[in-house]
Formats: C-alpha cells, structure tokens, sequence
C-alpha cells in the first residue's frame, strides 16, 4: 500500500500483496485514462450481457481466479513487471531495520524502480531520531557487492546446485550425528523472531546446541551489570539527561554500537546558544584518543594499567564526598590509587550536578563494576535517569558462559557438525578456539561471503542481505520493528537466515512450524500472537497493525524495565578478577572496533575502506598508533608522516603476531599501543582482502577486545599509509574559532571579530567594494550552517553524501596519491593549549565542503563556463561542459573540488552500479565535481511544493544529504531569504563565522564556533 | 671632414664611418655578398650529413615517444600524471609557461631590435623567431593536453557560434591566453615567414629547375623577383608585422602570469607578475637563443656571421633581465612581509624552507646567481662559459615556473587541504618529448631554411647601407 503520511512526502509502504493506490494516483490515472480512451470507456457497460461479452468475463474472471487463489506472495516484485506502486521517476520510501549487533536502529530505505538506492534514518525510531552511522548508509554498497557468493557450493567437490540440495546436505549431516551435539554458532542479533525460531529448532532436533559467539566481544559492561546490579546486559545511556559525564575509555560517541542516539543525546545538553543555554561537561579519561575524548572538555590520558585504580580512586572519594561507606570493598580491590589529583577534581564535579559514569565495555569488568558502583552513588541509574533500566539492548547478556560450554564440548570431541550463521571464528577467534574448530568433522557455513571460516567448510549457504530479508528487532527501549526487505534476493539461490533455519527445520522434522512456509509467515505469526494479541488492542484486525507497523518501522511500547538488586560482595569480586591486564610483554595494545569496517563483517565496502578514520584520516588500512615518547622509545620517532610512509612494527604476544605500521598520534597514553578491528580479512573480496593486519589474533583466549600485553619490536620496512590529511596544524589561522560557555555567557564575542578584512572597520560586517554587480536572489537563495560545537566527526555525513551522489571510492593508492572524491571531508586539527601540550592536544573537527561562495574563486577561471552561479547562490558544476582544466580546483580557496583524474566510475564491477542513485550524473574521467548542496533534493522539494499550489518551499523541506544523516543535528540548512527559517536566524548567532572571509569570497557556509565548557561544576 | 676614415672593403666600394663611433664589423671577415649566399644557402643544399641524420633520429625518436606518453594520458586519463588534489597543476603548466616563455627571444630580436635598428640582430633573428616558433608549438601541446577531456577541450576553448549559445568564459585567464598565444603564434609565424621570402627565392634561384625542391622553394618564394618594387613593399610588411609583434612581446607572458595573478592564491596573486613574468620570458629566450646558437655555431661554421659581439650582445641582456628576475624575487619577499598577509607570508617563507625548497634555491642558483658573471666583459665572450651559464638559465627559469606553481598550491589557505607532487614517468617523458620536437623541428628547419637571413646580412655589411657622403654633395638615398 502506498500512503502519503508524512509531511516530508515519505512514502511508507507496507506489502506488496495489498497494494492499493492512493487517492492522489488514482486522480492521475482516471486523468490519464479520460486521454488515453475513448470518451465513455469508464460508462457502465450496457444491461443484459451478450454471448461475446459474457465469454469475455468469463475466461478474465477464470484468469483472476488462477491468481487469485494464490498464497500471497510476500517477495517484492522486480521491475521486469511493471509494479502498481511504482511510479518511474519517484521514488518510494520503506521503513525497515539495521542491527548492529544487538542494537537494531530503524531505517528508511530508498527506492527507485524497485532497487534500494540510500539509506537514511527513520525519525520515529528512537535509536536513530532520522540519523544514521556511516555502517547503515554503506551497508548499501555491501547488497551490490559482487564478492557475494552467488550459489551454495562445496561439497566433496560436488556442485550443490541449488538452495535445496544444500539444505538437504546439511539435513544429512545433521541427522548422521549419532548421539553427538551439533552446534549453531550465531552473531548477536536482536530479533525475538529469530531466537524463537532457533529456539524451535532446538526443539525439533535433538542435540542441537547454541552458542552466540559475535565477531568482537565485550562482556566487560554485561559482566559488571551482572555482578554488581544482577543484570546481565548492557544499559542504552541517555546523556542528555547528564550533567557532567566522566567517560572512562569509553566512546561512546565513535564505535559504540548506539552511537548515533548517543551523539543525539549527547548533543541536546550541550546548546550554548538559544534560551535554554545549557552545557553539560564532559571528562574523558582515556588510553587512546577517541571522538569521544575529542569532544571532551577536559582530557586526561591514562595508561590501562590505571584505570581500575583511578576510577577506585574516584569510587572513594564521591563515596567519602557524599558521607557514605559503600563499596568501599570495591574500593579495597581496586588496588592502588592512580591519577588521585584528577579524581579528586572530577568526583566533585560529578556530585555537584547529575553526574555519570561511563566505561568502555572493552575496558573490563573490574572497570566497568567500579563505574556502575559510581553511577548508583550518583544516583545515575534508575527510572527518568542517564541509566533507564527500562533502556536496555536486547539479549546483551554476557557470552563467557556459552562460550565456555562450546569450549568443553570441543574439547570433549563431541561435536559432530558445526553450523557458523553468519560468523566467522576463523577470522575472529582466539587461535585454540579455531583450532579446536577445524577438528569438527562437519563444518557448514551460511554466510553472505566466502569468508575465512566458509573456505573450511564442506557446505556453502548464501545468506541474504539484511535489505533482502524479512525479520523484526526489539530496540533498546522496548518497542518493535519489522524488517522488510527492499528487494528480493540478487542471488536467486541465497535465503534469509531465518528462510535457511526453517527450511533446514523442515528438513528435519516434515512439520516444523506447521504450515507456515517461509520466514515472513513465522514474524507475521509471531506478531500476531506475541504482541497484537496483548499490547494492540487500538488496532481492529491483525492486519492493520501490521500495517502500520511496517509503515512507521515502530511499534511503541513500553517493556518492564529490568530489575536490579545490587549486591556489593560480587561487585568486589568482580573488580578483583579482573584488575590485571592479560598476555606477556612491556607495552599495552588497545583494541577497539574500528570506526570505518567496526567488527570486520563489512569491510568488503569501499566506501567504509575509503572512510578517513575520524581521528587519524587514516583510511584503508589499521595502523598502531602510539604516543611521540613511545615512539622514542621504540626508536621510531621522527618519521615524517607527510610522506605517507610509516615504519613497521611486529606486534606479538603469546596470542599470535601481526605487523603493523606504527604511527605518532598526539593524546595516546604512553607504552600504549591501539589499534582496531576490522582488518586483515584474507578471504572475504577483493576490496578487503590483505587490508591492514588483523588485530583479533593478539587477543587472549576469551577473545574478548580490549587490553593486551604485548611486545613490540621493529620489524625493519616501511608501509605505505594513505592519509587524506597530512598537516594538523592551525598555523594560527583564524579558520577554525573556538570559545567558551563562559564567554557565551557574558556576551563576549570579542574572538569573533578578529578576522582582519581588508576595508573594513574593525567590527564592521559590510562588504567590501566590488567592481562587479552583486547578485540579486530573487527566489530562494541556499546557504547552510554548521554547529563546529555538535559535530564530533563520526563521518556519517561523508558516507551519506557519497551514497546520495554517486561518489566514487578510488582505492589505497590514489588516495596516498591524493585523489579521493569525497565532497564533504573532515578535517581535523589539533589545538594546544597551555593546559594540553602536543602530547595531549586538544581536537577539533571542521566539516568541509563547497562553501558556494557569493563571489566564487572557481567560476570567472572556467574558460568554458561550467561552473556558474545559479539564481538560488547555488556553485553549479555542469559535468558535460566540463573539460577539465583544474583551474578552478587550483583557485579554490577550501580545495573542496574533487577531480576525476581516472575512469573511476567504469572500473566498478557490476552489480555495484545499482547502488548508483539515479537522480545524479555519474561523472566520466577529466570532469570537475564537488558539492552541490544535494541539488536533486532541492528540486524533488519544489516539485513538492509545486504540487501542492505553493512557490516557495518551506523551511525544513530541503534537506541536504549530509544534514539527514548527522546524528548531533549541527548541519542547518535552508532559504536564507526566508527571514523565519532555521538557517537565516542560525547565521545571526554570534557563534557565526565564515572560513576565510577575509579574502571576501563570501561563503554561503556559517560555521557556529566550537564551544568548550571549561569551568568546572562546581 | 676631419674624422673621416676610408675603409677598403673586398668588392672595392668605399665607405665612410665617424671614427668614433666606427663599431666591430657584423660579419667577419670581410664576406662577399655572394660569399655569404654561398655559405648560408650551402647548409641547405649540401646532402645531409650522417651527424645530422643521426641527430635528427635521436630527436625525432625522442619526440615520438613523446607523443606515445601523450596518447597514453589522453587513453587514460591525467591520474597517469601525479597531479592530485591541492596540487590541479604541476609539470604540465610548468613547462607550457617555461616553452612560452623561451618563445619570447625571438620576438623582441625580430621585432623590437628591428624597429630600434639594432642592426646586429640580423645574424640570429631567423633561428631566434624559428626557435619561437617551435617553443610556441610546444607549449600550446601543455593546454591542450593537460585538460581532462582534451578532445572536447581542442575546440570549446574558443568561441565559436552554436546554437545552444554557449560561449567561452571571456572572464578566465585561460580563455586569454587561447587569444594571446594563438594570436602571437599567428603574427610570429607570418613575420618569419615574411622575412623568409626574398631568402627563399634565393635558394629556388640556386636549384636545378624541374626537381621537387625547386618546385616547392618556388611555391614559398611567392613569386619574388627582387626588383625594386618587391623589395619595397616587402620592407613595408615587414615594418608593420614587427610593429605588431612588438607589443606582443609585452601582451602574452603578461597574459601567461595573469593565470597565476588573477587566482585568489597567495603567491599568485600579485601585481608584479606581468612584468617579472615578461623580463623573465626575454631572460630564458635569450638563453635558449645563446644555446642553439652557440652549437649552430660551431657545427654549421657560422663564426664568421655569429661573432663574439652577438654573443657579448646577448650576454648583457641576459644579465640585465636576470637582475630584472632576481629584483622581482627580492619584491615578492618585501611585499609579503610588508602586505602583513599572513597567509601570503607564510607561502614565500614556506617557498624558500620548505618542501620545495630544494626548487626554490635551484632557481635562485640558475638565475640570479649565475649571471653575475657577465659583469666581466672578458667571460660575456668566453663561449664555453655562456654556453654552460645559458643551460643554468634555461633550467632556473623551468624551476622558477615549477616554485611558483607547486609551492602556492601545496601550502595554500586550509593545512588539512595540503599536499605535495612529484612527476611520474609519464609527465617526465612528455617533457622530454617536447625537447626531442623542438630539436627535430629545428634541425629540420637549419636543414631547409637559410638559419641566417642571406638578404639582412647583406645589409648590415660594410658599404651596403645608404650613406651620406660628405665628399659628395648629391644625396645619395
């Protein structure tokens, strides 16, 4: 069905079985129709039916019942038909659901002609509030790989020709156990759906086993819960709801799974300007530097070693602050004191207003116990507080005990055949655990790649895409999503996991799930009976809740918070199991998931692969980053990182080995080293295939990410590293501003004006003299501001911008040679302070694209015109005049043009271009391009509005790619002719500030001044 | 009167000179008239020598593999270059402004020395506008083939009408320079081809009528006689073409630098540009004339048309214009730090400290320092040393270009938008490939055209100009 319901125009659709058209459509096709026929061709047809007419309905009325007594059909229609709901041209939006893990974040999906073209964010979803990470825009890319396996394969040599022969293999296989277990290992999930299913089909077949084992571990937050609260799972923080949050090694704005709600919940406390002006205050203490402690107010770096004893530290002293002698065992166990000067400072700040805890899952249980222990003095957890018991990810508990049970049975040789759904151990896992897993006799692989741990197995599954599948997720705060698949399967012989696990439970056992034929029936089912017939009773009929699911992407609802009971003696326990840091070795490795690829399973995406990490603009590669004195140490310091060359060390362990290319970063502890996950993959696809090193095999045996000892030593060769910026520094330019909430406060904007325009007074905002006439914007004229003081350079924007436009990823080696494409980038630089010297600088990230300056550099250089100003102060680029002579790229102040300098667009391998959104040129070789302020959008909104009899569009209707996706909502854009709108009254903040005005190009880009709440609460 | 001195020339005729200003003879020697017809229009029709041919192979082979690396980079695009993001230019522009520029010499010697009667040009200015004519051909090869569609490029850059009413952008530099450099190519090459003419109808008098050679020196000889009437209005176009060339001399390396000077760039965008970019374009043609001269010199024997006077000659402009040069590098350096830019100050610090800076004092070396040798009267005719200092200027010249561009594009407003270039192998080879046309095309030309103009020669010798005889009181014009 097709309903206009939103005032944005998105079109939610709910099934194609019942699809009808809206009244608007059936207004166009009755016009077209009165055209197209005859007069009377709608007139009823004349009373008493003739032999010829009668023949007529019957053998349509013979053709209708031969269709209609089909099942209906749940898979969407491809274009070959001509579908009712499509109309050629427009596109139609379908909400649906991304999981990270266990974090399901709610979609709107894109499609024209019935293929998913973008990916944004569904704004009545909780998790994503219309935002959405760099991950769900490039899972896109990853439905058009061609790397994925095409058809089931490998057994004895023998074709496994299709979908069911294969099943029937591992039925076999299955059934031939002989009183031994069989093993599902599955990734974290959050859909009720598909763990009732496995469930099920546990049921069905004896001595099946379960275990969840994901790529990347981190049992520290689940563990600490349990322990100390009795909750095993892990908390969805709401930081607006903070007043001074202390950030222990966690980021929680860069690589958390809920990233997005968190730099949106975050960002809401933090608003220096308007009536409300108010700032919460954010204190990182960290090992490694994160987009969490770039945001930070304060900063202080920590060795791992530290961090128990620190955060004891702070334990004791809020606990001594607030008169109380609780968890003063966990204090005792914490062990020694560290960092007890910053501690003492942070604690009183944390009492003084809604103070918080929060420490990286990654960082341990001992950790992660001693900051909820702070937390429940602070009165942090609770109803209506930063931690909800009612906010919780779905089955987050803990994985050591399943993985233990795997373990044994392995151990034991009692496991006949193992079944990997969608992970990859061999690629993952601690090397005893893949050890002890190629001894399985059996080992069967669904997968979307031929991955690491499929190449081991005797049979091959193709596992659908997420957009391919049906399924639904419980989201953190209770309520429900359906996921509806965009398209069916490209690969005709892949299913969904759920089509696979039932049509395997039907092979075993002829009843299983009784009639229902497929995965949709089992959710559509599962709804039916689990939540319309409890909690939706305002909908009549089971279908019109379904709908209107399916239609929102959400159903809310409240679920019972988890109880919690805390017990301080297992907390004490808790932080004395695990004070130490495992492994053998002088030096201390981080590993944390990456902010580009995350666990690995999506690295075969250029996009993600061409991401400049948000810190170190690193991309196509993991590096070991380490602190100036490290490297000194290492006797590696004093490479020039301008030449894209880094020297490379051998990192090993008693766990395994790896070569890394060791890099200085400012703000790293020292004898720290950190790198991530998510490279290294050896059998996935050509674009992540011998990417960067693998950092999962230094990891100890529970495989859990986080700290391990390790020695480092150099292993006497260079690497090339491809950064998309070399120079960090300001110069003390003026290009980036900075101030404090304090000075908002007292209305002191003096740093503001100190830009030096030549003609101009000092204070005066006029213009300078120009020999040529100003433009005259008549309708609308486009301008955008940026928050520097939101943005926390997650790369979202980028991602999204290149997905909307059709920007092309060129490879490791044009961009060490300078030619990435992106149009939005991010730059970064460091800021030292006198409080934060070079080897704890301060880091700020400035969102740059075209500035679509009023008087643009780019355009009079053009000897061919094809850049221009358009009516509306938009820069246009128009490719086919284009000849490429760069002149405008030269004379580009921002140098934010991007040149095709090859045919990048003709060497990608089909199907990837149907990711291509088609309402923008894809460019050919020797043509200029760059921002356009998403020039396609702009016009389907005054299409939007022609429609609707209006002439302007109104505010909020235009909305750029990259503002869609920011999950902190810093990008504002607009009608600066429209005195009301966002953007007019936006630039007016005194915060507003042009990149370079001095040069009197005139940007149509303000940037609100980065504000930094350096007063401590007291 | 009391000063007058006779002087016995070979042909018997007399001639009188103030003593004063009685100056080194232009050809040595004493030549006959058919002396020099004989010597210059020999080169043409003696056989082509293995030395010639071998040196012909070498530089038409280098050519070639010039225009292969062309075809590639047109085949797949400019990413076969190191060009990158910050960096829109490197070597491509580098070498159309350093070829423009070695064009201009021949130019201000045919023109500008003509309209002032420096009567000492007529020895070199047939191979200096040969040699600016080719130079030309290779830099117009730069803008052309350094677009990113050059197929589309050849023919959108100029304006011609269309239906869709789509003209050039009268607004960019790039768009002026098609007009200056096409325009000074066009007036070069009819000036030269003018002076050609009564030298070429010499060689045609000189052939056995009925070859193929005879034919196609008739055809270029455009019917010239030598009569009275020929000569008369061919010293009237040749008077106007030099009075137009002249101000092209000015016109198109002004033009050239507005490319840079028109930018918003630090570095670039400066007002001394025109005339730092004009005197630098007359200092490196200069030094290109002195090396193909010097050569020609000795491979063709022509010591006794190309003396020590021209070469002293050339070697007091070289010297005057590199103070010119090192003046305006000087200014661009005072004006930095007095204009308080800070951006604009950072770029020439950054010029001589930093990533470039190896380029920035090669430069410095070539074409500031080097000259100050011909201070000395003694090494401005000492021809191994000019030869060697007129290779220096060549190359300071090319790395003056090279600092200019790459320094201001890779150190420009925003650091996070930095870079730095190097050539590939591709962009190295077409260069070299422009020196194996400009060779191929100039050893062609001292193959088939008089590298000296027979019929100027002849003027400037003893005896042959109008003289005012006081002895005799009849004018005698």
């Amino acid at each position: 069905m097709f309903h206009d319901t939103s005032s944005e125009g998105r079109t939610y659709w709910k099934s194609v079985d019942e699809i009808h058209p809206t009244p608007e459509t059936q207004a166009v096709l009755a016009k077209s129709r009165s055209n197209e026929f005859p007069e009377n061709y709608d007139a009823a047809p004349p009373s008493g039916v003739n032999r010829r007419t009668f023949m007529g309905l019957l053998s349509a009325s013979m053709a209708l019942t031969a269709v209609g007594c089909r099942r209906p059909d749940h898979k969407i229609i491809s274009t070959v038909r001509q579908a009712e709901y499509t109309s050629p041209g427009l596109p139609n939006y379908y909400s649906t659901v991304y999981s990270n893990g266990n974090a399901a974040i709610g979609l709107l999906v894109k499609v024209r002609e019935g293929r998913p073209t973008k990916i944004e964010g569904n704004d009545l979803h909780p998790a994503s509030n219309g935002a959405s990470s760099a991950q769900m825009q490039a899972s896109l890319l990853n439905l058009y790989d061609p790397d994925r396996v095409l058809k089931p394969a490998r057994s004895g040599g023998k074709s496994l020709s299709t979908l069911d022969n294969a099943l029937e293999t591992v039925a076999k296989a299955i059934q031939s156990a002989n009183g031994k277990s069989v093993y599902l290992l599955m990734g974290e999930h959050a859909s009720p759906s598909l763990a009732k299913l496995v469930s099920e089909l546990q049921t069905a077949t004896s001595g099946l086993k379960v275990a969840i084992i994901p790529d990347l571990v981190a049992n520290g937050a689940a563990e600490a819960n349990k322990a100390l609260l009795g909750f095993d799972g892990e908390f969805v923080v709401d930081y607006s709801k903070a007043d001074v949050i202390l950030s222990v090694d966690a980021d929680f704005l860069g690589s958390d799974k809920m990233s997005v709600r968190n730099i949106r919940t975050f960002a809401q406390n933090r608003k220096p300007h308007g009536e409300h002006a108010h700032m919460s205050r954010l204190l990182a203490v960290e090992s490694n530097y994160t987009l969490t402690g770039a945001q930070a107010d304060k900063r202080v770096r920590i060795s791992p070693e530290e961090i128990t004893g620190f955060l004891g530290a702070v334990l004791a002293e809020v606990s001594s602050l607030k008169s109380s002698n609780r968890f003063s065992s966990l204090v005792s166990a914490a062990g020694a004191a560290y960092k007890t000067e910053e501690a003492k400072a942070f604690a009183k700040e944390l009492i003084a207003k809604q103070g918080l805890v929060v420490v990286g899952a990654h960082a341990g249980v001992a950790a992660n116990t001693l900051g909820q222990a702070i937390n429940v003095l602070l009165e942090a957890i609770g109803e209506g507080k930063p931690m909800d018991p009612a906010h919780t990810l779905p089955m987050s508990n803990s994985k050591v005990s399943e993985l233990a049970k795997l373990r044994a049975d392995l151990a034991s040789k009692n496991i006949a055949t193992i079944i990997y759904a969608d992970v990859n151990p061999y690629y993952s896992a601690h090397k005893e655990l893949s050890e002890a897993l190629a001894q399985v006799p059996n080992q069967i692989a669904f997968s979307q790649y031929d991955t690491e741990t499929a190449a081991k197995c005797t049979v091959f599954i193709p596992v659908a895409h997420g957009l391919e599948s049906w399924g639904d997720a419980k989201n953190f705060d209770g309520s429900l999503s359906i996921q509806q698949p965009l398209i069916s399967p490209l690969n005709t012989s892949s299913a969904s996991l759920g089509d696979i696990l039932l049509m395997l439970g039907k092979k075993l056992k002829a009843d299983f799930y009784g009639d229902k034929a497929s995965y949709y029936d089992v959710v559509r089912a599962n709804w039916e009976t689990e939540w319309h017939a409890v909690g939706s009773q305002a909908f009549q009929s089971f279908d019109a809740f379904w709908e209107q699911v399916m239609r929102d992407g959400i159903w809310k609802r409240t679920s019972g918070a988890v109880s919690l009971s805390i017990n301080e003696s297992n907390g004490a326990a808790a932080v004395a199991s695990g004070t130490k840091i495992s492994g053998k070795g002088d030096y201390t490795l981080l590993i944390t998931p990456s902010y580009a690829v995350g666990d690995g399973s999506m690295a075969n995406n250029g996009w993600l692969q061409e991401l400049p990490d948000g810190i170190t603009k690193i991309t196509w590669d993991n590096v070991a980053l380490v602190s100036q004195a490290t490297a000194q140490k290492l006797g590696l310091a004093g490479i020039d990182q301008t030449k894209m060359k880094a020297p490379v060390v051998k990192i090993s362990n008693e766990n395994g080995s790896i070569e890394l290319p060791l890099w200085v970063q400012p703000g790293v502890a020292d004898g720290v080293l950190a790198t991530v996950t998510g490279y290294g993959r050896t059998h996935v696809g050509v674009v992540a295939d011998n990417v960067g090193a693998n950092a999962y095999s230094l990891l100890g045996a529970s495989g859990e990410i986080g700290y391990v000892k390790v020695s480092v030593e150099n292993a006497g060769k260079m690497h090339p590293v491809a950064t998309t910026q070399q120079h960090h520094d300001l110069m003390g330019r003026k290009i980036v501003q900075e101030t404090t909430f304090e000075k908002i406060k007292n209305h002191d904007h003096e740093l503001f004006e100190a830009v030096h325009v030549p003609g101009r007074a000092h204070g005066d905002k006029s213009l300078p003299y120009s020999i040529t006439a100003k433009y005259d914007y008549k309708g609308h004229r486009w301008a955008m501001n940026i928050d520097l003081s939101a943005c926390v350079g997650c790369g979202a924007c980028v991602i999204a911008c290149q997905s909307e436009n059709n920007i092309s990823t060129v490879g490791k080696e044009q961009v060490i040679n300078g030619r990435e494409m992106h149009w939005m980038r991010l730059d970064r630089y460091y800021v030292s302070t006198s409080e934060r010297g070079a080897d704890n600088p301060e880091m700020i990230t400035q969102p740059m694209l075209c500035q679509h300056c009023e008087n643009a550099p780019c355009e009079n250089v053009c000897p061919v015109a094809a850049t221009t100003h358009s009516p509306e102060g938009l820069n246009e680029m128009t490719y086919n005049r284009c000849v490429g002579t760069r002149y405008c790229l030269n004379n580009c102040p921002y140098k934010v043009r991007r040149f095709n300098f090859l045919n990048y667009n003709k060497e990608k391998r089909s199907p990837i271009e149907f990711s291509a959104n088609p309402e923008v040129t894809v460019r050919m070789r020797g043509v200029m391009e760059k921002c356009t302020f998403c020039v396609q959008r702009l016009h389907q909104a005054k299409w939007k509005a022609k429609d609707a009899g209006r002439a302007r569009i109104q505010d909020g209707e235009a909305v750029t790619a990259c503002q869609q996706a920011c999950p902190a909502a810093a990008i504002t854009f607009g009608d600066v002719n429209d005195p009301n709108s966002a953007v007019a009254k936006g630039r007016e903040d005194h915060r507003g500030f042009l990149v370079l005005e001095e040069i009197n190009v005139r940007p149509q880009i303000t940037y609100l001044a980065k504000v930094r709440n350096t007063t401590p609460i007291a | 009167m009391e000063t007058v001195e006779q002087t016995k020339v070979a042909g018997g005729r007399a001639h009188t000179a103030p003593k004063e200003v009685l100056r080194e003879p232009l050809a040595l020697g004493s030549p006959t008239l058919s002396d020099i017809t004989n010597k210059i229009a020999g080169i043409v029709e003696q056989k082509p020598t293995a030395k010639f041919m071998m040196a012909l192979a070498a530089s038409a082979a280098l050519a070639g593999w010039g225009v292969a690396c062309i075809a590639y980079t047109i085949a797949v695009g400019i990413g076969v270059w190191g060009l990158n993001n910050p960096l829109g230019w490197g070597w491509d522009i580098t070498n159309f402004v350093f070829w423009v520029g070695i064009g201009h010499a021949g130019t201000l010697i045919s023109a500008v020395l003509y309209l002032f009667r420096q009567k000492w040009r007529t020895a070199i200015n047939r191979a200096a506008e040969a040699m600016t004519i080719f130079a030309v051909i290779c830099a117009l090869l730069f803008p052309l083939i350094h677009t990113g569609r050059p197929w589309l490029a050849a023919y959108w850059l100029t304006p011609y009408p269309n239906q869709m009413q789509m003209w050039t952008n009268f607004r960019s530099p790039l768009e002026w320079d098609v007009f200056a450099v096409g325009t000074y190519f066009t007036v070069s090459l009819m000036f030269w081809f003018t002076g050609l003419v009564p030298d070429l109808a010499t060689i045609r008098n000189r052939m056995k009528e009925g070859t193929i050679s005879h034919k196609v020196y008739t055809f270029f000889s455009l019917g010239w006689t030598g009569s009275m009437r020929n000569w008369h209005h061919y010293e009237i176009a040749y008077m106007i073409l030099a009075a137009v060339s002249t101000p092209l001399v000015l016109s198109v390396h002004s033009i050239v630098s507005f490319d840079f000077a028109v930018s918003v760039l630090p570095g670039w965008h400066t007002t001394i540009f025109p005339p730092y970019f004009v005197a630098g374009a007359i200092f490196s043609g200069f030094a290109m004339v002195l090396t193909l001269m010097i050569i020609a010199r000795e491979v063709l024997d022509l010591h006794q048309f190309i003396t020590l006077k021209h070469i002293d000659n050339m070697n007091k402009i070289i010297l005057t214009t590199g103070m010119i040069v090192g003046y305006a590098y000087a200014m661009e350096f005072f004006i930095a730090w007095y204009g308080a830019n800070p951006y604009e100050r950072f770029v020439f610090i950054n010029r001589a400290t930093g990533d470039y800076a190896w380029s920035y004092w090669s430069m410095i070396f070539c074409n500031v320092i080097s000259p100050q040798f011909f201070w000395s009267a003694k090494l401005r005719r000492n021809i191994p040393l000019t030869f060697i200092l007129s290779i220096f200027v060549n190359i300071g010249m090319w790395f003056e270009r090279f600092t200019i561009i790459s320094t201001t594009l890779h150190h420009d407003f925003l650091p996070a938008s930095w870079g730095y270039y190097s050539p590939t192998w591709v962009e190295i080879s077409i260069f070299a490939g422009t020196f194996g046309l400009f060779l191929t095309l100039f050893l062609l030309f001292t193959k088939y055209v008089p590298i000296i103009a027979i019929a100027e020669v002849k003027g400037v010798l003893p005896g042959n100009q109008p003289t005012h005889h006081h002895d005799d009181h009849a004018h005698a014009h």
